[in-house]
């Protein structure tokens, strides 16, 4: 006497598990000789996040290492649940990004008492008590001072301008206090007339970004902490019809912000070199693997990308 | 079309009564069959560890290293390894064997031991290790001339599936119990055929207010009672925004879709601001006793604490008349009102339990995270509102069961945990448990269909 109910499971359940089964096929097979690194990153979404896993992955296949990629898309609770997963794997080495440089303190215990060394690679670990091997980053505090530079360039050395911030991600706290010290180094005559929270993200920074011209009919320019919210500030701006007037500086380098600055839009940015630091990040593992002492950190200078750079890059003319 | 037949006379009781269990808890035979698929597909290797371990590398060895040789012990620096070598150092003894070590720690004291034991000239017939450390020290040995040509012996591997490990089964529990916590309060309000948009953000702010508390308090100085004191606070502060959607909902006849989803902004940007959007850590070592401890039977606390509010809250809906009002409410407001239930009386009620466990969750993931920040709890409510769903509480009130929602978020747990061992990336992870959802409701349209 098969109900309803019943039969209606016996038709979820092929579906069901076939769902569930994904790709199970192709995975890195535990089992294999070949070392594994476990690696959650803050999110991969962002370009910078998919060159840096892009270069890391190749980095190790090099070395022959298994890579297992995951992203826990700004959830810290969702991050701790990839590291406990890793930790039951028993990868050979954890690479994070972490989503909350402090909440994550616990998570890396975690793998600390499984005997897995941890690499934190963009964004730091700042929790007490925990043991990280190495942390490979973009010399942020540098390419804030970097920014400050370009910034006095755009506007002739004085005058208005604003921060779309995201305070909640130790990196970009680096950058804002670089830019910081180094206005007050110069001790430019320039007012920071306003200093929002943008989420990181495109679509908050030009909601922020369109307030801030709003309330500030003399702006001159905006620091954006990274791309998405410069990008997120030029569209604000040239909505407003004031292209030209506000000038903006950027940060990381991708290849959207790349051809924003080519026509123009953004005046120069601070260009990160992720690929660099998936390639560092991998050697310092490998460095470990082997004995070798690591350095306690692995700073990867900045540089600064202005329109010359932009007509000049292979990389916009392949992409055309 | 047949003419459909009443019961047949030759239905037993026994018959019915499995029916009935069919019907009630359908889903729970899913959550098997996902577990068995999911121990199937992850039966792999594993490396046995502690003392199981020794134990297996011992008779290996026996076999192949003649007695009486030096056996030099490498392992990683955590306590399963530390059993492993010092049960092994014990068994080599026992058999003749003089044990030496053991060494342990990072590749790079590992390193250092092996070259200090190569410079002291001493013959090593061989070197025994774990098989996750196999590969680091089969590197190393490379490296130290006078032991490249040492046997490194390692325990048999054996086959097991990687999802019953009692870590992995304690880490699906662990990753589910604050979304399961909050699901209870959602049951109750989801039966009275109202939803709370909210509880996603009282988790942050839960979580805000008692790292915030604790920090005042003292910070990592703080002590037990300050601990509990703010993590109470914090929770009551969750039930009185709870009573205020209650009030709004009853008092307004606001549908509690908009009256929370507006509840759900300010109590997010209430976490944002008491924060000033970054995250407390400011808080002792001791505070991760509920999220990270297992005093019982090495069940995790929380997840004992979850299985306490899951059978208060059985209780409560099936055997008290309170629970027998709530299920009145959803069934037929408008006849449980004529029967002399105060409505609105109850309606307050769900949405003040549904608030308080939602700040119970917070403080659980707080204790889990040892910090409370902002970003917390984004977009859990679509998860706990899943966890009901595919539980069998029906969005129009007036049915489901407590322990339905128990079953629903396990199947959550299980399908995220399973697919981030078999290595399905997240993007489809989303889309997998989206069709989940769809299938409960159809499941719970078909069962519908068929009892009518």
């Amino acid at each position: 006497m098969p109900t309803f109910a019943s039969r209606g499971i016996l038709l979820l359940l092929p579906f069901l598990l076939l769902a569930c089964g994904g790709s199970g096929g192709d995975r890195p097979a535990a089992t294999t000789d070949r070392p594994v690194i476990g690696v959650s990153v803050l999110t991969l979404t962002h370009a910078f996040f998919q060159d840096l896993t892009a270069a890391l992955e190749a980095e190790a296949d090099a070395h022959g290492f298994d890579v297992v990629i995951t992203a826990c898309e700004f959830d810290i609770a969702r991050q701790k649940n990839q590291v406990s997963d890793f930790v039951v794997r028993q990868v050979d080495a954890i690479v994070l990004a972490p989503c909350d440089s402090r909440a994550i303190g616990t998570s890396i215990l975690e793998a600390n008492a499984a005997g897995i060394p941890v690499f934190t690679t963009d964004i730091a670990a700042l929790s007490e008590g925990i043991d990280v091997v190495t942390h490979v980053a973009t010399d942020n505090y540098e390419g804030g001072r970097l920014a400050a530079r370009a910034i006095l360039d755009a506007i002739g050395g004085s005058g208005q301008i604003a921060i779309i911030d995201h305070p909640e991600v130790e990196s970009v706290i680096m950058r804002t206090n670089g830019f910081f010290d180094e206005l007050e180094a110069r001790s430019a005559p320039v007012e920071v007339v306003a200093r929002l929270p943008g989420g990181g993200v495109k679509d908050r920074a030009f909601r922020v970004a369109e307030d801030i011209l709003q309330a500030h009919p003399d702006l001159d320019a905006i620091f954006a902490i990274n791309d998405d919210t410069a990008l997120g500030a030029v569209a604000a701006i040239e909505k407003a019809g004031r292209a030209g007037t506000v000038r903006v500086v950027g940060f990381d380098g991708t290849l959207e912000a790349r051809r924003a600055i080519r026509d123009g839009q953004i005046f120069a940015d601070v260009i990160q070199h992720p690929d660099r630091i998936g390639r560092e990040t991998v050697q310092a593992i490998v460095r470990y693997m082997n004995g070798e002492p690591v350095e306690d950190e692995i700073l990867i200078a900045p540089s600064l990308y202005t329109q010359q750079d932009a007509l000049a890059d292979p990389l916009l003319q392949e992409s055309e | 079309m047949l003419p459909r037949l009443s019961s047949p006379p030759n239905r037993t009781r026994i018959q019915q009564a499995v029916s009935q269990f069919f019907s009630n808890y359908g889903m729970l035979l899913v959550l098997l069959l996902l577990c068995t698929y999911y121990a199937v597909v992850t039966l792999e290797e594993q490396n046995p560890r502690g003392a199981d371990a020794a134990e297996a590398l011992l008779d290996d060895l026996t076999a192949r290293v003649p007695a009486g040789g030096t056996v030099l012990i490498a392992t990683k620096a955590n306590e399963e390894d530390r059993v492993f070598a010092a049960a092994l150092a014990e068994g080599l003894r026992a058999a003749g064997y003089t044990p030496a070590g053991p060494v342990e720690g990072t590749p790079q004291d590992l390193r250092q031991a092996l070259e200090a034991v190569a410079a002291q000239g001493r013959p090593i017939a061989a070197i025994a290790t774990t098989r996750d450390n196999a590969a680091i020290v089969r590197n190393l040995q490379r490296q130290v001339t006078s032991l490249a040509e040492t046997p490194v012996l390692t325990p048999a591997s054996y086959r097991w599936p990687t999802f019953l490990r009692a870590d992995n089964i304690r880490n699906v529990a662990n990753q589910i119990v604050v979304i399961a916590i909050i699901a209870v309060g959602m049951t109750m309000v989801i039966i009275t055929a109202g939803i709370d948009l909210s509880v996603g953000s009282l988790i942050a702010l839960s979580a805000v207010v008692a790292a915030y508390l604790i920090q005042a308090m003292g910070g990592t100085e703080a002590g037990t009672g300050a601990m509990l004191l703010a993590s109470a606070a914090a929770i009551l502060l969750c039930g009185l925004v709870g009573l205020f959607s209650g009030f709004v909902i009853t008092r307004f006849r606001v549908p509690p879709f908009i009256a929370t989803l507006g509840v759900m902004q300010i109590a997010s940007g209430l976490a944002y601001i008491i924060s000033e959007g970054k995250s407390i850590s400011a808080i002792p070592d001791g505070y991760v006793w509920l999220g990270r401890g297992a005093d019982l039977f090495s069940l995790p606390n929380a997840v004992v604490l979850m299985i306490l509010i899951y059978a208060g809250a059985h209780v409560l809906m099936t055997r008290t008349t309170l629970g027998r009002y709530i299920y009145a409410v959803g069934g037929n407001e408008e006849a449980a009102r004529l029967s002399g239930i105060r409505v609105h009386a109850v309606l307050v009620f769900v949405y003040v339990v549904a608030g308080l466990l939602a700040g119970l969750g917070g403080i659980v993931q707080a204790s889990q995270l040892k910090s409370g920040a902002p970003t917390y709890g984004l977009m859990y409510e679509l998860y706990v509102i899943a966890a009901v769903v595919i539980g069998g509480t029906s969005l129009f009130g007036g049915e489901g069961k407590i322990l339905g929602t128990l079953i629903g978020a396990f199947i959550i747990a299980v399908i995220q945990n399973g697919m981030n061992l078999t290595g399905v990336e997240s993007y489809t992870q989303k889309v997998v448990l989206g069709f989940v959802i769809l299938g409960a409701v159809l499941l719970d349209m078909l069962k519908k269909r068929g009892l009518r």
